[in-house]
Formats: C-alpha cells, structure tokens, sequence
C-alpha cells in the first residue's frame, strides 16, 4: 500500500529552483532515503512533506489525503508527521520526560506509562527522564527526541540527517537502533542524508536527489550497481569507470574483455565497483603496473596504472595480506558483470 | 581608538575641565568667595555677577534649597566651605542661626534694611520679599468665588479643586506663619484638610502651570512666578489671574528672603560685602529691573512698578525670628504630607 | 541610563579560561590567593569600597536604634511610597515585557517589512536619558501625572533593555525546536508559547531586573511627571533636611527593595541553562510569513517609534526653534567640557578599578572570586541617591578633608558604574588567553613585556568600551551628581534639570540635545554589539 505520494513537486525560491518536478512513491512500512550531496533540495524536499511550507507545484499525498497541491497546504501540526532533527532538537527548557510527553496531550490517562514505555522502546534508562537535555550525550539526545516523534503515533516520520552529528562508531549504532525500533512499530520512515552508506545501509528505497532533480529511486542495491549516469555511481561509491566497445554481451576495455547485461552495441562506458576487481600477479599477460601502495590496516589500497591508455591509474582496495609489491605487473579480473551507463556517460570521448 | 590615545585625552580633558571650577575654589583662597544659594538660580546669579563685575571678588556658587543648605552647614559646622548664605524664605536663616553659625552683620548693612524686614539680634538680614497669593484660574473663577482666606480652603468644598507644594520650603514658611498666628491646633487641622483637600506639586512653578492648563482652580505660591511668566511667553500663566488675600489673613503673609555671613567663613569681609552690595542699591535695583519680580526691601528701594506695592498688601505682622521651621516639618510629617 | 550591561553582567564566568589552574593538582585556596597577592588585594579593596553604601546604612541603623527605625520606617508615608512602587513595577515590567517580545518577534522572527530599520530604531530610545523622556512628555501634554502616565514614560524610556537580549535570543534560537513543536502536533500560537516563550525566559529575566532596579532609582522621570517613589521621597528627604536619620531609613528601605528585586530575578531564573543542546550548525531561522497581517504589523514598530523617538525629538526641535541662537550661551559650551571631563575622568578610574577583579574572574576563577565579583555587580544596582547619601553622610563627618571633592564625586561615578566597566574588560581578557601569554615568554619576552604586547593589546578594544559605557552613564546621572558635585561644579544633566525645575524648558533644550548626541554612538554601539554576540 501506498502511504506517501507525491506528485511533481515544485519549489524555487527567488530565482533559484530548489526542487523541480519531483515524483515520489513511499510504501506503508517501509523506509525510504533521499540522499544527494548538500544544495540538492533534500531539505527542502523533507520541510515541504513535513508541511513547515507550501510547494509552488505539485501535490503531496498521504494516506489518500491530499496534505498539498499548490500552495494549498495543511500546516505542519495537522499532519501528524513526526521529524526528528540533526541535533534532536530538544526543548532545552524541558525534562528529558517533559520533551517526551510534550505531544501527548495533558490529561491523556496512561501518560506517564506512555512515556515511560517510549523511553523503553528507545533503549534508553528510565532514570534519564528526569534529566535536562544538555545532561545528555549526543546519541541519547537523538533517541529522545525519536522517542518524542514516536509519541504521537505518526503515520510517517521524517529524519533529518539525525546521525550527521554522531561520532562515527556510535552512528552505526544508532542507524541499527532506530532502524530496529521503527521497524518493531512499524512505521514508515523517510530519512534525508548526504551520506551514501547511510542510506543505502538504512533504508528499502533510496532516491537520489541532485539539482532539485529526482535522478533514480530504486533498492540499495539495484542503485549502488546499477547508477543511472557516472555523477551517480560516483556518489553512492567508489567507481571505476572505462570507455568500452559493447559487443554481444561483452565491452572490450583496457582490461579487456568484460562481461556485460546490457543489450547494448558500440562505444559504452561502463562502470565496475572496486571491489568486483581482483589483483592477479601477471608478468606475462598483465595489463597494468603498481605504482602506489598505500597500507591501510585491514585493507590497502593499490593503484594501478593501466598500460597501452592514457587513463588515470585505478584505485583497488585489496586484502592487506599479500599485496603486490611496487613496479609488479598485474592483471585485473573481474567478479561479475560490469554495469553499462546510460547514453550521457556513454557519450563521452572514448580514449584512443 | 588606542588605549594610548584615549588615556591622552582624558587626562587632556582632566586638566582642561578640572582645572578651571578648581582654580575657581582655590583661587578664591586669597580673594573668592563661595555662597550657598538657596534663592533662584537666577536671581543669586544676577546678584553675584553685578558683585564681582563691581568689586572684581570672584563668585562660587552652590544652589539647593532653602531647608537642605541650612541643614547641610549645621552638619559641615566649622569645616564649611560656605562664606555667605542666601535663602527664600526666613525659617531656613533662624534655623541656621539658632545653630549659632552666623557672625553679626555689618552695622551699615543693617542700617541699609527697615527694621521690620530683618531680626532683632542682627545675625542675618533681609534680602528681598515676595506675597503669598493665590494664583487661580480665571475662565474657572469669578471674583466673588474666591476664598477670603487661606484658612476657608480648609473647607470641603475645596476638595480637589486646589493645590501647592508642600514639599518645598516656601510653603513651609507660609505654614510657619500661620502656625505663628492661628496656633498649633487649629494650623494641623488646616494641614490634614489640605492633605485631604489639595493636591501636592513638586514646585510653585509646576503648581501655577497645573492652573494654566485646568487641572485645578486655584493654588497657594508666591507672587513673582505670575510676574516672571508673564514677562517671558505668558505660556504657564496667561490663563491665570492672582488673589492677594490681604486684610491681616495668614494668606496674605510676606515672606522674607534672607542673607547672613558664616562665622567660619575665612573672607569674612568680602562676605560682608556681598550683603552690603545686595541690601544696597545696586543689589535692590537688581530686584526692581531684574527678572525675579521679587519686592525690594532696602530703605528708600523701589520694587518693579509692574508689582501690588508692597504696603497695599495689608501683611500680617510677624517677627521672622519667631517663624518655627522644625515643629512645621513635625507637624507636616504628622499630617502624612512629607 | 545605568544598568544598560547587566543583561551581560549575569554571564557566568569563562570557566575554559582557568588556565592558570590548569596545573597538576587542583590547587587549594590559599594556593590560588597566593598566586597573585597583589591583584586580590587590589580587588578586594574594591570590592570593599562597594560595601560602603549597604555597611553605612546598615550601621545608621544600629546607631539611631530601634524606636527611631520604626518611628520613621512603620509610618504611612512609607508605606504610600511602598505601594507606589509595587505598583509602578507592576504595571511597567509585565507592559514592557509584552512589549518587547511582541516587537523582537516580529523584527527577528517574520517577514516584517523594514525589520533592520525597526531593530535599530527599538534601541535608538536608550539614547535619550529618562528624564528627557519625561521632559518631552509633559512640554507635549502638561497634565501627565500620577501611576499610568508613570508607566506609560517608564516602558518607553526602559524597553529596549528588554528588547536587546529578548532580540539576541530570538535570533539564535534553534528554529528546529519550533519545527519540532510543530511537527508534534501545536499550532502557531500554542507554539510560540510553549516552545519559544519559555526559552526566553532567561532573557527576560535579566532584561526586567536590569528595568525592575532603573525603576527604582529614577529620579528625574518620576518628579516631572508627579508620581512618589522612594528615589524622589529621599531627594525631598534630603531637601528638606540634609543628611537626615529619615532619608538614610528610606534610603534602607529602598536597597532592600533592590535587593528583593535580585532574589526574586535569581529564584525566576533558576539555576538552568538553555544552551543549545547538539553540535550541529543551526540553520538559519525561517521567517514567519504574516501574509495579510504584513501591512497591519507595521504598526507596532511605527506607533512605538513614535512615542519613543518621535515625541522627544520633536519636543526638542520645537523647544530648538523657539528658542533660536538666545539659548546657546558659551555657559552651554563650558558645561559640556566640564561633562566630558568628570565622564573621561570617571570612566578611566571605573576601568581601572574593575581591572583586577575582571582579570582575576578570568584567570583564576573560584569561589572567593565569585564573592569579591558579586560585591562589584550589587553595587552597580543601588540607585545613585543611595550612593550618594552614604557618601555625604560619610565625608562630612568623618572625612572632611573629601567632603565636597572631585574624589568623592569620582568615587560615587566608579561605585554605580562598576558593573559597566566590569562587562567590557571581562569580554576582552578573556580575548586574551594566557597561552597567548605563554607563547610571548617561549619567544623571549619577559612575563611584563608579554603581558603589555600581547594581553593589554587584545584588551583594548574592551577597555575602550568599558569607559565609553561608563562616561555614558555619568554623562546622564543626576542625582548623584547634584548631591555630591563640588562648588560650582555642573554636569549637562544638572544644568538641564535645574533649568526644567524652573519650567525653563526651552533653555534646557540645548543641555538635553548634547545628552542625547553623546549617548547616541554608544548606544548603536550597544546594538551592533548585541547582533555580534549573537553572531550575525
């Protein structure tokens, strides 16, 4: 079932176009990212569905009510959307109890139980609800404030890049947590980030937003292997892109002949995730040269150039074990099928 | 701006704007003299800028009230800086003399003023004069609605209708004077009636302006605020008329201003010769031309021809030496008034 | 116009900065007086002399004894004055505060047409002194008299001391919080006050006690315009009789109203703090979109305009223009170098005096400090009669030598404005960190060459701004100064008051418009100040 629709959505503000035409499908239940790098309207794209302001264009669907079709719109507080904030955005007046209850209304019989019981649910100690928000860590302020938006028992909620702020170990963390406690209330979530791994770690579906522009929108997965166009392949990771000559299910490339699925003939560019690379130790047959190697702890990274082309050296990460050593001539494998870009990446000059 | 600089220019400005009252004071070790002025500003000025224009004495001022300079030279005693001490009103000079700080005045000084407008031991003297009246609004007032005396505003019929300041000592002495006549019992009376009744200004000045503009009928203050008004734009008084009660009425009381000479003083005769030159005729003639509109009180001096003559005011006669000025602050603290 | 830094003079101090401490244990008392003898010597005998008013009180007290204390305290008169005050706090605190926020809102928070223009407009009113508000009051409607028109001058002269941090507040705060309180289901109003107001509250309350304490020792506003308050009864008090055992009583009464003021301002307050809680860069607030409201919400930054700026300057020009060259003698020019001689004077001695204890709450805060640096804020909040009162009293009978002396009258400057001083250097030292210092040493310089090239230099902005707020103050102060000014000496507020005191208001006119161009620099400084705390 659809929960969230939202149809050509529209927004500039003076002359700059923040959003423009944006179609989005979000499934009840489900949890969708919007990423995109900053200034790609994602922002923009959360303040709009949470209703703090009107579209120029488009309408805003949720649960077969319309919430915006123009610049009618329903107010934020009528929606009953929740949003959790970069940095919790806690009421620093308010208990830790008082920010959680702060939506249920006063009078509300089992109040005190509710909260309690939100507190629980986001994996926090009862005996926090008496403390003030700056006595709290950040992690423990962005499971308040998740607590707080999960107190009025929203149909959708909104997460504004809430682990930006985190250090990175207790990101994970807290990525898992809230996954985990959205997913047991089963409530549907959009979270908005610019960080690719986030998204594509979190969420079932993940749009990618850039210029304003919904560029894709797919499953992690599907996305990471199958980008649209180079600016998007190079945003959800690394990539390592070549010009290749397609032909019945292979691209002949500087490292050869490579496996393809596209149907497709004639000059591509195609792309390969690091990791589908594999370094073999060749003296005869290699098509390339080490000629950086830089030690990373469980990983290294080796760069290779590629001989017979002009191309910038590749970027592989490889097992820190038996690295290649400097000046080795390698060849490069390839795991799996390389993923043929659309026509605009394709149009490129292809090397000589 | 450096802190260099500005620590410069204060310093600079130290020395230019420190310097100049300073050298005022001690240059007036040798020959200046300092008076405590309790009269108007004004009028102390005109005095004392005529007196060093004539006799080249340099002049420091310091101005208060008439109470509140009485009191302070009781607390500097000996130490006062003060040579000469001008006043509004007669019960501030008592006070100060009882207190024993006066030195006799000169003999000519004296001799200069009638001897109804100074006291009989000659420890201060008269300076200037001004009428009690009541200044009344006349679109409001007819003549024959006036009160015959300062005593019938007692009366309920007043309630709201009229006001004064009691705050200040010019009252005080009018009270001081009723005080002297009517006794105490019935003068508490009138000040509960008045608190009762009247409603209190800070100043005459602001009392005679609440006429103008209506808010009262009528109020209690002295002649010359009208006369001085009127010379100027007529703006505070156009609207107001004055009620002289005559008649021998405590309303129709003659106040006297005062000067004397500090026993401590350390220029003890160009203090005598401030009084001498204020009591003679220049100094009257500052009186009669000036812009105080106060009367004259030297012998043979005229006052400003604009003014009811002084003898046509049918003044109560009273000994200013007899005006009580501590048992008038008791009674009006009594009455809730200060 | 004093207490226009105590909305700054409530920071806490820089607890990051104890640089000094910072050392391998966590050293004793004794350890940290010992460190620097001499500065806290030096602050303490400052904060001594900020004693002197409350011990003289507190001593006259004793020496009259009892009966007399309650014959001249328990009398209705006090209590009228009593009354009086409660309810001119009453009226003007709560109208301020209602006026301020709705104005700060609107400037901070909307899409008000001209919302810069307005902001500096709603702080430009502190330039005028109160008591040349009240002047142009009653020159324009001369019946004004009695509580409400004593309200209705107070809020205008003293509301931008509520608008200045409530403004600063609102512009820094989180616009995420409302976001959230939205999102949780409350609309625009419910909001505003459940998510905003509270978070004002700080501001409030430090910006009503800084209004709260300026009521209470205002002098000059309260007489032009007929309405008793303790300030004005002392001044009749003290012309009626001087020093008298009547006007030190009241004088008691009224700085244990002050004191009242403080504890109730610290018991509101609350030990919290309302710190942005989360790391992340806040977002620029959103303006709130008045739509059709946008033209009718002028209104209230024009009308207040009006009345605050509007009435003064042209009651001023009027009184300029009818008055012509005649009222422009050399006396006026005279007085204005006298002014600005016992300002430059007052705010140099005032900077030098708050010197030690604002680097010692700095450089080695802890709980002596705090007490020695309460003593120089308390005594900043006592209205100038008090001060003054103590300080005759005190001359002219054990001190006679500086009776009626430059000294006293500068002593009295630096005792009020204290707190002024204390605000700029604080802000400044703590610009300079000892690691600054250090580095100098490490580079060869002597712990006094360090010290004079790299500290004073960074404090120098501070120290200039600590006596410019300070000569402000003593430019527009008057009751100290009438009491307490030597023989002959006048100030502007002086000379303007003796000339309205004789309804010469056309003659004053000259004296107020040289109050006002002096104060008007420092006051916009006060504002661009404000905005970069705030950090825009």
């Amino acid at each position: 079932m659809t929960l969230l629709t939202i149809d050509g959505l529209g927004k500039s503000y003076g002359h700059t176009t923040a959003l423009d035409d944006v179609s989005l499908r979000v499934e009840a239940g489900r949890r969708t990212a919007v990423v995109g790098p900053s200034g790609s309207g994602k922002t923009t794209l959360l303040r709009l569905v949470a209703g703090f302001e009107a579209p120029d264009a488009g309408r805003i669907e949720l649960d077969g009510t319309i919430m915006a079709d123009g610049p009618a719109h329903v107010p934020a507080h009528r929606r009953g959307i929740g949003i959790v904030a970069q940095d919790g955005a806690l009421f620093p007046h308010l208990s830790v109890a008082e920010n959680i209850g702060f939506g249920i209304p006063r009078g509300t019989p089992d109040r005190e139980t509710q909260i309690a019981g939100l507190i629980d649910m986001v994996e926090l100690d009862r005996a926090m609800l008496e403390r003030r928000p700056h006595q709290l860590s950040g992690g423990q302020q962005q499971r308040v404030a998740l607590a707080r938006a999960l107190g009025r028992k929203p149909r959708l909620i909104l997460l504004d890049e809430p682990f930006s702020a985190l250090d990175t170990g207790l990101r994970e963390n807290m990525r898992k947590a809230v996954a985990r406690v959205l997913q047991a209330a089963g409530i549907t979530a959009i979270l908005v980030t610019h960080d690719q791994t986030e998204a594509l770690s979190f969420a079932d579906q993940v749009a990618v937003l850039r210029g304003g522009r919904l560029v894709q929108t797919g499953a992690p997965r599907t996305l990471y292997l199958q980008p649209r166009d180079r600016e998007t392949a190079l945003f959800l990771g690394d990539a390592v892109l070549l010009p290749a000559h397609a032909r019945d299910g292979h691209a002949d490339c500087a490292l050869g002949a490579v496996p393809i699925r596209a149907e497709r003939q004639g000059r591509v560019e195609i792309m390969l995730r690091p990791e589908q690379i594999r370094i073999v130790p060749a003296d005869e047959d290699g098509t390339g040269r080490v000629v950086d190697i830089e030690f990373g702890g469980a990983v290294c990274t080796v760069t290779v150039a590629l001989e017979g082309t002009s191309l910038p050296p590749v970027a592989i990460r490889t097992s820190s074990l038996a690295p290649p050593a400097l000046g080795d001539r390698v060849r490069l494998d390839i795991d799996g099928a390389a993923h043929v870009l659309d026509a605009d990446g394709a149009d490129r000059p292809p090397a000589p | 701006m450096s802190v260099h600089r500005l620590a410069g220019l204060a310093a600079f400005a130290l020395l230019l704007g420190l310097s100049a009252p300073a050298a005022a004071q001690t240059g007036g070790a040798s020959e200046g003299i300092v008076v405590y002025n309790a009269q108007h500003e004004s009028l102390g000025r005109e005095w004392t800028d005529a007196f060093t224009k004539a006799t080249g004495i340099p002049v420091t001022m310091r101005q208060g009230g008439d109470m509140q300079l009485a009191n302070q030279l009781i607390a500097e005693g000996a130490a006062s800086p003060a040579d000469v001490f001008l006043t509004e009103n007669s019960p501030a000079m008592t006070l100060a003399d009882s207190a024993g700080l006066f030195a006799p005045v000169d003999k000519a000084t004296l001799d200069q003023v009638p001897a109804a407008f100074r006291p009989s031991d000659g420890r201060w003297i008269g300076i200037a004069a001004r009428a009690t009246v009541f200044a009344y609004d006349k679109t409001k007032l007819s003549e024959d609605k006036l009160p015959k005396s300062i005593m019938d505003l007692a009366d309920p019929a007043w309630k709201g209708r009229w006001g004064a300041a009691p705050a200040g000592a010019d009252f005080q002495a009018i009270v001081s004077a009723m005080l002297d006549m009517k006794g105490e019992e019935a003068t508490l009376a009138w000040l509960k009636a008045l608190k009762a009744n009247a409603l209190p200004y800070k100043g005459n000045s602001i009392a005679m302006k609440a006429v103008n503009v209506g808010e009262i009928e009528g109020a209690i203050i002295y002649h010359y605020y009208w006369f001085g008004d009127q010379a100027k734009t007529g703006e505070n008084s156009n609207n107001v008329a004055l009620h002289y009660f005559r008649h021998q009425d405590p309303g129709a009381f003659v106040s006297l201003s005062g000067g004397g000479v500090l026993k401590s003083s350390q220029h003890p005769k160009e203090a005598q010769a401030l009084l001498a030159f204020i009591t003679g005729k220049a100094g009257q003639d500052i009186l009669k031309n000036g812009t105080s509109y106060e009367y004259a009180v030297g012998k043979d001096a005229a006052s400003n021809p604009k003014l009811v003559p002084l003898s046509d005011l049918q003044a109560p006669t009273i000994d200013p030496s007899r005006l009580n000025s501590r048992k008038v602050t008791e009674m009006m603290t009594a009455a809730g008034l200060i | 116009m004093r207490h226009d830094d105590g909305s700054f003079a409530s920071l806490p101090p820089v607890d990051g900065l104890a640089a000094t401490g910072a050392m391998l244990r966590a050293p004793r008392l004794p350890a940290l007086l010992a460190r620097h003898p001499l500065v806290h010597l030096a602050a303490a005998l400052v904060a001594l002399a900020s004693l002197v008013p409350l011990g003289f009180v507190v001593a006259t007290t004793w020496e009259v004894g009892w009966d007399t204390v309650r014959e001249l305290v328990f009398r209705p008169r006090v209590g009228e004055l009593l009354v009086n005050t409660a309810l001119l706090e009453a009226t003007s605190v709560p109208i301020s505060i209602v006026v301020a926020v709705a104005l700060a809102w609107l400037i901070e928070r909307t899409d008000l047409p001209f919302a810069r223009l307005w902001s500096w407009l709603a702080v430009a009113p502190l330039a005028v002194p109160a008591f040349v508000h009240s002047y142009a009051w009653i020159s324009l409607a001369p019946g004004m008299h009695g509580l409400w028109s004593a309200t209705f001058v107070s809020v205008i002269a003293y509301f931008p001391f509520l608008y200045l941090p409530v403004a600063a507040t609102l512009r820094r705060l989180d616009p995420a919080i409302e976001d959230a309180a939205a999102s949780l289901g409350l609309g625009p109003w419910r909001v505003f006050f459940r998510a905003i107001l509270p978070q004002l509250r700080i501001a409030i309350c430090g910006g009503s006690l800084l209004i709260g304490l300026h009521l209470l020792s205002e002098y000059g506003l309260y007489v032009m315009i007929r309405f008793d308050t303790f300030a004005t009864a002392i001044v009749d008090q003290f012309q009626s009789a001087y020093n008298s055992p009547a006007a030190n009583m009241l004088g008691g009464v009224l700085i244990v109203c002050c004191l009242l003021l403080i504890a109730l301002e610290a018991l509101l307050r609350g030990g919290e703090r309302y710190a942005r809680v989360g790391a992340g860069a806040a977002r620029p607030a959103t303006r709130r979109a008045l739509g059709r409201w946008r033209l009718p919400a002028l209104i209230l930054p024009a009308a207040l305009a009006l009345l605050t700026l509007g009435v003064p300057l042209w009651t001023l020009a009027r009184w300029i223009v009818l008055g012509g060259i005649a009222i422009w003698p050399a006396e006026v020019l005279v007085t204005f170098a006298q002014t600005m001689a016992l300002a430059l004077a007052g705010g140099a001695l005032a900077t030098l005096a708050a010197a030690p204890m604002a680097w010692l709450s700095v450089r080695a805060p802890g709980r002596v400090q705090r007490v020695l640096e309460a003593c120089h804020y308390y005594v900043g909040s006592l209205p100038g009669v008090v001060v003054a009162l103590a300080l005759v009293s005190l001359t002219v009978r054990y001190f006679l030598p500086l009776y009626q002396t430059y000294a006293t009258l500068l002593a009295a400057y630096v005792l009020l404005f204290l707190p002024r001083a204390m605000v700029g250097l604080h802000a400044s030292i703590a610009q300079a960190p000892v690691e600054l210092e250090r580095a100098a040493q490490a580079l060869g310089r002597t712990p006094a060459q360090a010290v004079r090239q790299v500290t004073l230099r960074l404090a120098a902005p501070g120290v200039a701004a600590s006596l410019a707020l300070v000569a402000l103050g003593i430019t527009n102060e008057l009751t100290a100064t009438l009491m307490l000014a030597p023989n002959g000496v006048e100030t502007l507020s002086t000379r303007f008051w003796s000339l309205t005191s004789e309804i010469d208001y056309v003659a004053a006119a000259p004296y107020a418009v040289m109050m006002v161009a002096l104060s008007l620099p420092l006051t916009l400084l006060l504002h661009a100040q404000s905005t970069r705390v705030a950090g825009q």
